[in-house]
């Protein structure tokens, strides 16, 4: 064993000087390389150090940088964008890539047989826009009607070749050379990239990456720190704390990411919930007093071990854009719960709460099984809610039924989930519009129940639509002060975002935006 | 003999201490002191706290009242099922065992969680969970068991007596149930353990003991952090209990059959 | 009709009704494991449905693939129509072929759960020979705590700890295999050592390799295979967590994503293949059984 060791030691030695490889895992296997069909985190993670863009978003400036096009202009109001493209560009396998590259990549994402979920963000509503080529450089895509971060968008579009090849040649720094499922798969530097450095050294630095397939995150860590991985792109608290404890600087905190833990009560017109109980959940002083009891800085100390910030409402901290800094998280006070509730018709006799008819306030919780962080916060809350007489049934499970459940049965009372999310605001129309299927207390409601989901419809139409970014940013405002006022979604808190980095990487800038870490990647450098 | 006493006293008191949990344990298993998470052994905790600073040692007391019962009587179950069917030996049932050892009964257990009201005390869910278990689990033993019935038809013994006249049930009762006692009983030993632990796996798809409720085997899931282990030894605590309980459960049965 | 020509026409007889049994068995498997996947619950929500980035497009692709899995009879037909040719669709979590899958991670899993089940019979068979033969209480006692430690231990757990020191995990499956077969071995040693023929022929002075063979090999064969398949099975089933625990790409971590996943294709696949090696297993325990050997004498 020993013998072998050595002798992969050595080898890799020997090919350091020639060869370098960056290596990291993934928890799953990548299920496409199409960057059109994109779903699942590692196939993600696999397209934004493959696909070649338009532009880019730079994640630690968040200005929009030429990538592809050498340059591109936002025309006619904001109705269309006009790009123009690099001369002598080429896929990884050496064919040029033109303007008709890019127009037929994004009519395959906007044409409806594919189901791309990469065009759904070039969409708005049923509009589509339209594609014209002026050119072999020039392409230009108009909308019918203003839409805001018109370039942005392209951030996510991967110009893709012609032809269905399972390992189709690429545009960005990489292309994906080998893949053997629940392996490993292996990335080499796209020969064509056309990105050079002030120097004039064709990038990307590092010449081959090697993602191996690893569900089990201890045996990621033990890897890492024995110095087989580089890299752990996302590690979780408790690892975090070991890998600062052994290697002292290696962990990174990016500090608060953009996601969100919270939990909300059904409000859907589901029959499984007896009446009673729906008047409970529709109480918005009710719902008060729930986020009032909650601990959230015990749940950031205990669950989070101090790797995460409370939450101030339904966008981070860490979103310096968008957050509105009129918000605060809102501070533990039993009291003030037990206030609220009493005002609202509870009555706390001998540790039980009961309703004003005389039942029992008690519901269930549900959560994904096997997620640890949320298993414990659940346990938290139920705690903190004993304290104000309220008895929560926590309920584990799988993700299919978790889903079934809030999504098509509706069958459930409350639930706690969290989501990794994007800067732009764009992103939460599924899940604040009304009528949106991902909308978490009633899916695809016909029409808004309340004033307020009125109103927050409205304000998520006014951002969509407009281009100002003054117009847009007032809209969002708004809606975060609605939210937060009526809390149909109890925000729990933002985890950080943790790293792990072996200092022989460099030119490393972590940012909160995806992908955190390798966002950059062509500029990364092996010692 | 002494071990057999031994093994006795060990299991009346975990037998004790499982049933008088609620009075013997220092604290409950839901308590938590917030200042005080992943405390170490001694002082106010004995076993030290876990990460949301519960007391082990009150946890472990309580998760032992939840296995200590639930899994053999599981097993029991199991075993007596195949027994029962085993009366009916022939080619169906053994295709049915077949399949009963082959289909993904994990799906059985995501549709009972599914069909149960979501406000169904933990206790009830976790009894009929291992109750389902029990059910699920006919087919392993059945298929031992049937072997051995099988066997047991071509000796010399059964054929005399068949010849003798002696009435069917006379020879189940009287000649082969002592010969499929210690079949059923190593059956029952292995079964039991394997519960707890697949009460475990179970946990992990939510459809074991959840959250706060402890049992062994989601007190054992500690054990795959094998740093967590290192930290804190008190993580084998359930481990070396199990152990105990099957060691003792073994010297007993053991001067039972030598007898 | 000569004699011993009976007794070919009635072992053949024997093994073409095996084989239709094992067809019935196969099929009437499969068929429960699918109807088990198709009405549990999360069969038809996306398992990307909870990210916003996969957005409605995502959940409607994956409604237009899964569409021909809604009916579960014509699509169990369609699907066996089709394996019959060897193409059992393509898995729903891994976008790949499901024969590709399984070629490729067949030879993995094969691998140590041979080795698993030979180990953790003859390990098994091992201390029940030093637990029975002997007759020593001390060393009884001692084999017994050791069998309860490694019962004690959740399989992945120990293979965990294997792997984390670097050590081979057949040996860890060998292991975990181990006590749940020498409950069995042990009693079919016990009866065997106290069998008065056995006695009898002790007392003769026969060698210890004839008596294992004729007193306890041949006699107890339809136990022993009957142990093979539930070892098998028991390995299989140690193998899911071991190899989805582990990062070990084989069948077993397969079957724990499809079983997440409700990926209906590739767990039909498993299933018919599990039943197969199962319904195989004990075919051919029962063509061996003296029974067999039986009704050719009396043929004779």
């Amino acid at each position: 064993m020993k013998a072998i060791a050595c002798l992969v030691l050595f080898a890799s030695l020997s090919g350091a000087a020639s060869q370098q490889e960056l290596r990291f895992a993934l928890h799953s296997d990548p299920k496409t390389f199409d960057p059109l069909h994109v779903e699942d985190a590692a196939s993600e993670a696999v397209r934004y150090v493959t696909a070649g863009v338009l532009v880019r978003v730079n994640r630690a400036t968040d200005q929009v940088l030429p990538e592809l096009a050498e340059s591109w202009k936002i025309i006619e109001g904001g109705r269309a964008v006009a790009f123009h493209l690099r001369a002598g560009l080429k896929f990884s396998d050496g064919t040029p890539l033109t303007s008709a590259d890019v127009a037929r990549t994004v009519e395959r994402a906007l044409d409806p047989k594919e189901n791309s979920p990469a065009g759904d963000s070039l969409r708005t509503g049923q509009a589509v826009p339209e594609v014209k080529v002026a050119g072999p450089l020039d392409i230009t895509i108009r909308y019918a009607a203003p839409k805001p971060g018109i370039d942005r968008l392209f951030d996510g579009i991967g110009i893709g070749p012609t032809g269905n090849a399972k390992l189709p040649a690429t545009a960005g720094p990489y292309f994906v050379a080998e893949f053997h499922p629940g392996t490993f798969l292996l990335l080499k530097r796209n020969p064509n990239y056309w990105k050079h450095d002030p120097a004039g050294h064709q990038l990307p630095y590092i010449d081959a990456i090697r993602i191996d397939i690893q569900q089990n995150r201890d045996i990621e860590l033990t890897r890492f720190l024995r110095g087989e991985l580089h890299l752990i792109p996302k590690i979780d608290p408790d690892s975090f704390d070991r890998v600062a404890k052994e290697k002292p600087g290696w962990g990174k905190s990016a500090g608060a990411s953009l996601d969100s833990e919270f939990l909300w009560f059904n409000l859907a017109p589901a029959k499984s919930i007896p009446e009673w109980k729906k008047k409970w959940f529709q109480s918005t002083a009710f719902r008060h007093a729930v986020s009032q009891a909650i601990h959230r800085e015990d749940i950031v100390a205990l669950d989070y071990k101090g790797h995460a910030h409370p939450a101030a409402g339904p966008i981070s901290t860490a979103n310096k854009s968008w957050f509105n800094p009129e918000l605060k998280p809102l501070a533990a006070n039993p009291a003030r719960a037990a206030k609220l509730l009493a005002g609202d018709g509870f009555q706390l006799r001998d540790g039980v709460l009961r309703d004003r008819d005389g039942h029992v306030v008690e519901f269930s919780l549900i959560t994904n099984a096997g997620h640890r962080p949320r298993e414990k916060a659940a346990a938290l809350i139920q705690n903190d809610l004993k304290k104000v007489g309220i008895q929560v049934n926590i309920v584990t499970l799988d993700m299919g039924s978790l889903l079934e459940r809030i999504r098509k049965s509706l069958d459930y009372e409350a639930a706690l989930l969290g989501l990794n999310l994007e800067a732009d605001p764009m992103e939460l129309m599924n899940i604040w519009l009304s009528s949106g299927p991902e909308h978490s207390w009633w899916p695809s409601e016909k029409t808004p129940a309340t004033p307020w989901e009125a109103r927050i419809d409205a304000l998520m139409m006014e951002q969509a639509s407009s281009t100002s970014m003054a117009v847009r940013k007032k809209a969002v405002a708004e809606f975060q002060r609605i939210a937060v006022a009526e809390e149909p979604m109890i925000f729990l808190v933002n985890p950080d975002f943790l790293a792990a980095v072996s200092p022989v990487v460099k030119g490393l800038q972590l940012s909160v935006a995806p992908p955190q870490v390798l966002w950059n990647v062509e500029w990364l450098k092996l010692e | 003999m002494i071990w057999r006493r031994m093994a006795l006293i060990f299991l009346v008191l975990v037998g004790l201490s499982a049933v008088l949990a609620p009075k013997v344990a220092p604290y409950s298993y839901s308590e938590q002191f917030r200042d005080s998470p992943n405390a170490p052994p001694g002082g106010k905790f004995l076993l030290g706290t876990d990460d949301m600073g519960r007391d082990r040692f009150s946890r472990l007391l309580y998760a032992t009242a939840v296995s200590v019962t639930l899994a053999p009587a599981a097993a029991a179950l199991s075993v007596l099922l195949a027994l029962v069917v085993c009366a009916f030996h022939g080619r169906v049932l053994s295709g049915l065992t077949t399949i009963g050892m082959s289909i993904p009964w994990m799906f059985l257990f995501i549709i009972l969680r599914a069909e149960l009201p979501l406000n169904t005390a933990p206790e009830v869910s976790v009894v009929l969970t291992f109750a389902l278990m029990g059910v699920a689990g006919w087919a392993g033993p059945a298929r031992v068991l049937s072997g051995s019935i099988r066997e047991m038809m071509e000796a010399g013994w059964m054929l005399h007596a068949r010849s003798a006249g002696i009435a069917r049930w006379r020879i189940a009762a009287v000649y082969a149930w002592p010969h499929l006692r210690s079949v059923a009983a190593a059956q029952f030993r292995a079964l039991a353990p394997a519960y707890v632990l697949a009460e475990a796996s179970l946990g992990l798809l939510g459809l074991g003991v959840a959250e706060p409720v402890p049992s062994w085997g989601n007190l054992l899931r500690d054990l795959q952090h094998p740093d967590m282990v290192r930290e804190n030894p008190a993580l084998l605590a359930p481990l070396v209990l199990l152990m105990l309980c099957l060691l003792a459960l073994e010297a007993f049965s053991v001067r039972e059959s030598v007898q | 009709m000569t004699a011993s020509g009976r007794g070919v026409v009635a072992l053949a007889s024997k093994l073409a009704r095996s084989l239709a049994g094992l067809i019935v068995i196969v099929l009437l498997g499969g068929f429960a494991a699918a109807a088990l996947v198709r009405y549990s619950p999360g069969f038809d929500v996306d398992e990307n449905a909870w990210n916003t980035k996969g957005g409605s497009s995502a959940a409607e692709a994956s409604r237009v693939r899964r569409a021909q899995e809604n009916e579960l009879l014509p699509f169990y037909w369609r699907y066996l129509k089709a394996a019959v040719k060897g193409d059992f669709g393509e898995s729903e979590s891994y976008r790949v072929p499901v024969a590709e899958l399984l070629q490729d991670r067949a030879p993995v899993t094969g691998r140590l759960a041979a080795w698993g089940v030979a180990g953790g019979i003859l390990m098994a068979a091992l201390c029940g020979w030093l637990a029975v033969w002997p007759r020593v209480p001390v060393l009884e006692l001692v084999v017994s705590g050791w069998v309860a430690l490694l019962l004690a231990v959740p399989p992945a757990v120990l293979a965990l700890a294997f792997f984390f020191r670097e050590a081979p995990i057949q040996v860890a499956v060998a292991l975990a295999i181990l006590p749940r077969v020498f409950g069995t071995i042990r009693a079919i040693l016990r009866d065997a050592h106290e069998s008065p023929a056995l006695l009898a022929a002790r007392s003769r002075g026969l060698g210890t390799g004839v008596l294992a063979w004729r007193y306890v090999l041949v006699p107890m064969a339809p136990r022993i295979m009957a142990l093979a398949g539930v070892a098998a099975m028991v390995a299989f089933g140690a193998l899911v967590p071991i190899e989805a625990l582990c990062d070990v790409p084989g069948i077993g971590q397969l079957a724990w994503k499809a079983a997440l996943s409700r990926d209906l294709p590739l767990l039909s696949a498993l299933t018919l293949i599990v039943t197969f090696v199962v319904a195989s297993i004990q075919a051919a325990g029962e063509l061996m059984t003296p029974e067999t050997i039986h009704s050719k004498e009396v043929a004779e």
